[in-house]
């Protein structure tokens, strides 16, 4: 495999940091959303493809960098192909596990063997149909590559009961963000699997943490309650279980909003700090703390307006990522612009065959 | 005369140029930009919020263009005409009225939409999947939660050969087979898988006693059979969670379990009176009064207080309304 790491790190930048701006707002998100509800449910969800586009439209084209919009291309068509792929293995998935058969063995073995595949296929048609200045990204990972990092780093993160899982998803960063392409210029990748597994171990102490609080807490005799009612019969005191129901809920909304939002800030600055696009860096700055705050305020709002909320929540959420990213050039952006001429044109064509699709949903 | 950046679509060079309209033509004029095209052939990006507009030009050039009110006064005066779906997007009233009719046809789906469409789907559904998950459930529960049952041998055969003797209100006889267990866990209780079949569990027959009192409860299932409800809230609860799962489930997936628990409760409670009106039929075929499932109800309710009050949370209908509505079926039977 090529590396394309270099040696020594680019110089220290000159030039002034380009900062990402995104521009959207949750009004006027609101009423693009509203409109993609309402003839998503007209049509039967057929129409989710069409809306897809217009939402991922509306979050490129308020991205801003260097006083121009990113644009998003995909055809609702494929997405719609994609997506009733992704619904068939779902439904496949779904009926043979229950059949418990020698059926259920072999339907996951096709999964197993084809997601790879769908998922390259699926970053493909991700970045093939993303461009900033009217050019586009493009991905060219190998197949052997996605079977590499999904198939068999997946299948050794199971059998070391997830103790590989930080290695699997630097893994996976590596191979998406090596093989992504801005016009002749590729992306590297730079973080290393030991500062992975940094933040997991955190993540995990943060678990533990919770789990002792949680247990502390009452739930035990809740649950203790109830396996006493399991073994000897009888009723368990109705007010301890549903204690123990409302602390194991609460906790798992609690560990979702708090230590789900720090992971992701810590984890998606640590990837975007490392990803380099040819000799221009990238700085990703996402405060944790504003993170959890914006997750938290974003639950109680989209609860209390039975989900109205949600494309305000979404806007607020694509708004502090956004605007935490800032690309350091290494030389006049204009100079990079020009240092690429005819970029794209015979590549862009060949990313366009006739098995990208988008199965993500 | 429009600002905008002219970009060739080869290379991220932009050009500061200005748009015009001139006699049906598109002309674009700046830095090395001198460009006419005939306006039918460029293609406007619609509107979405205050995001920059493009005009598209046939060879993969485009003009970016920020100022949106200048842009709609150019684009006013061509033939250009924003598509249905961007108009209503930016239209109040016509946005406020989407609002609405999707509040409403998520309620509509609901309260009636969903419950026909499930009927409907488990009518049609091949009886094998109501026979391969049934198999699968038995398979998961015997030995743990279901044990043999220790009701002695001439007790069960005689409440067996009474449930096979009934005759059913459309004709024939109960098509459901029976079977008796005994499970610590669900005490006194009885239940039916969607392909039909009746569990009947040692506690309920302990609890009720009165073999008449069984047969009523076993009519009871019956009329989940009959209604085959196991498969209606299987394809129910799959809609549900399907519809929340895209609704919210970007937002927190947790968000989509809870609600989904509560709002099934409400079909399994319509499938509860449902089950009971089939059973007071039943009953009253077979020359019995639906007092006898009332009085089973009440024995079982004393039995286990706690879940007499069925709020709205619960699976169950409140068993005091269930006990005035099949008394009052009884009474006016006897009436007539």
């Amino acid at each position: 495999m090529e590396n394309v790491s270099q040696t020594e790190p680019p110089t220290a930048s000159t030039q002034e940091p380009i900062p990402i701006r995104f521009s959207g707002q949750g009004g006027e998100y609101f009423r693009i959303w509203i409109v993609n509800l309402l003839l998503t449910i007209v049509t039967v969800g057929i129409y989710s493809a069409w809306a897809k586009v217009r939402r991922l439209q509306y979050f490129y084209r308020h991205t801003e960098l260097a006083g121009s919009s990113f644009d998003f291309h995909g055809s609702p068509v494929k997405i719609l192909a994609g997506r009733l792929i992704a619904l068939a293995l779902a439904v496949g998935y779904r009926f043979s596990i229950g059949l418990r058969s020698r059926v259920t063995i072999l339907v996951v073995i096709a999964i197993a063997l084809a997601l790879p595949w769908l998922l390259r296929n699926s970053f493909r048609f991700r970045l093939y149909n993303s461009s900033w200045r009217g050019i586009r990204f493009h991905f060219r990972g190998s197949v052997a590559g996605s079977y590499r990092v999904f198939l068999l780093n997946g299948f050794l993160t199971l059998l070391t009961l997830y103790v590989m899982a930080p290695f699997m998803h630097q893994r996976l960063k590596e191979y998406q963000h090596d093989n992504s392409w801005f016009a002749r210029t590729r992306f590297s990748f730079h973080a290393g699997a030991t500062e992975f597994y940094g933040i997991y171990l955190l993540l995990l102490a943060a678990i533990v943490v919770f789990a002792v609080v949680i247990i502390g807490s009452g739930l035990g005799s809740g649950l203790a309650a109830l396996t006493q009612m399991q073994r000897h019969g009888g009723h368990p005191d109705p007010r301890a279980v549903l204690r123990a129901i409302i602390i194991l809920y609460g906790a798992l909304i609690l560990t979702a909003i708090i230590i789900g939002p720090v992971f992701h800030a810590l984890i998606t600055n640590l990837i975007w700090n490392n990803t380099r696009l040819g000799e221009h860096r990238i700085q990703c700055n996402i405060s944790p703390i504003a993170l959890v705050g914006i997750g938290m305020s974003n639950f109680v709002l989209v609860v209390l307006t039975l989900g109205l909320y949600t494309p305000w929540a979404t806007v607020r959420m694509a708004r502090i990522q956004l605007n935490a990213i800032q690309l350091l050039p290494a030389s006049d952006l204009q100079e990079f612009v020009s240092a690429e001429p005819e970029s794209i044109g015979a590549v862009g064509e060949e990313a366009a065959t006739a098995f990208d699709f988008d199965i993500s949903l | 005369m429009v600002n905008a950046k002219y970009s060739d679509g080869r290379s991220t060079r932009i050009h500061a140029v200005t748009l015009s309209v001139v006699g049906g033509d598109l002309i674009v004029t700046g830095e090395d930009i001198d460009l006419r095209a005939p306006f039918s052939e460029v293609k406007v990006d619609e509107q979405l919020g205050r995001a920059p507009r493009r005009i598209r030009l046939t060879d993969g050039a485009f003009c970016e263009v920020s100022d949106l009110p200048a842009l709609n006064t150019l684009l006013a005066s061509t033939t250009h005409r924003d598509g249905w779906v961007d108009r209503m997007q930016r239209h109040g009233p016509l946005v406020f009225g989407a609002c609405v009719l999707c509040v409403s046809m998520v309620i509509v789906a609901y309260q009636w939409g969903l419950p026909w469409a499930a009927a409907k789907g488990a009518r049609h559904l091949s009886p094998a999947i109501g026979t391969a998950l049934s198999a699968q459930a038995l398979k998961a529960l015997e030995g743990s939660v279901l044990m043999p049952s220790q009701i002695p041998e001439a007790r069960r055969q005689a409440i067996g050969s009474a449930f096979r003797a009934l005759r059913m209100p459309d004709g024939g006889t109960p098509a459901s087979e029976l079977l008796f267990r005994r499970s610590p866990q669900l005490g006194a209780n009885a239940f039916t898988l969607p392909d039909g079949t009746i569990i009947v569990l040692d506690g309920l027959i302990d609890a009720i006693g009165d073999d008449r009192q069984i047969l009523a409860v076993l009519a009871h299932e019956l009329g989940h059979a009959h209604g085959r409800h196991g498969l209606q809230m299987l394809l129910q609860g799959s809609a549900v969670g399907a519809f929340l799962t895209f609704y919210v489930g970007d937002i927190s997936p947790l968000l989509a379990a809870a609600p989904a628990a509560v709002l099934q409760s409400r079909y399994s409670q319509e499938f509860e009176r449902q089950a009971d009106d089939y059973a007071a039929l039943l009953l009253l075929h077979n020359g019995m009064s639906p007092a006898l499932l009332a009085d089973a109800l009440a024995r079982l309710a004393q039995l286990r207080p706690e879940l007499s009050n069925g709020g709205y949370l619960a699976s169950h209908p409140s068993t005091d309304e269930r006990l005035r509505h099949l008394r009052a079926l009884a009474a006016s039977s006897t009436a007539n």
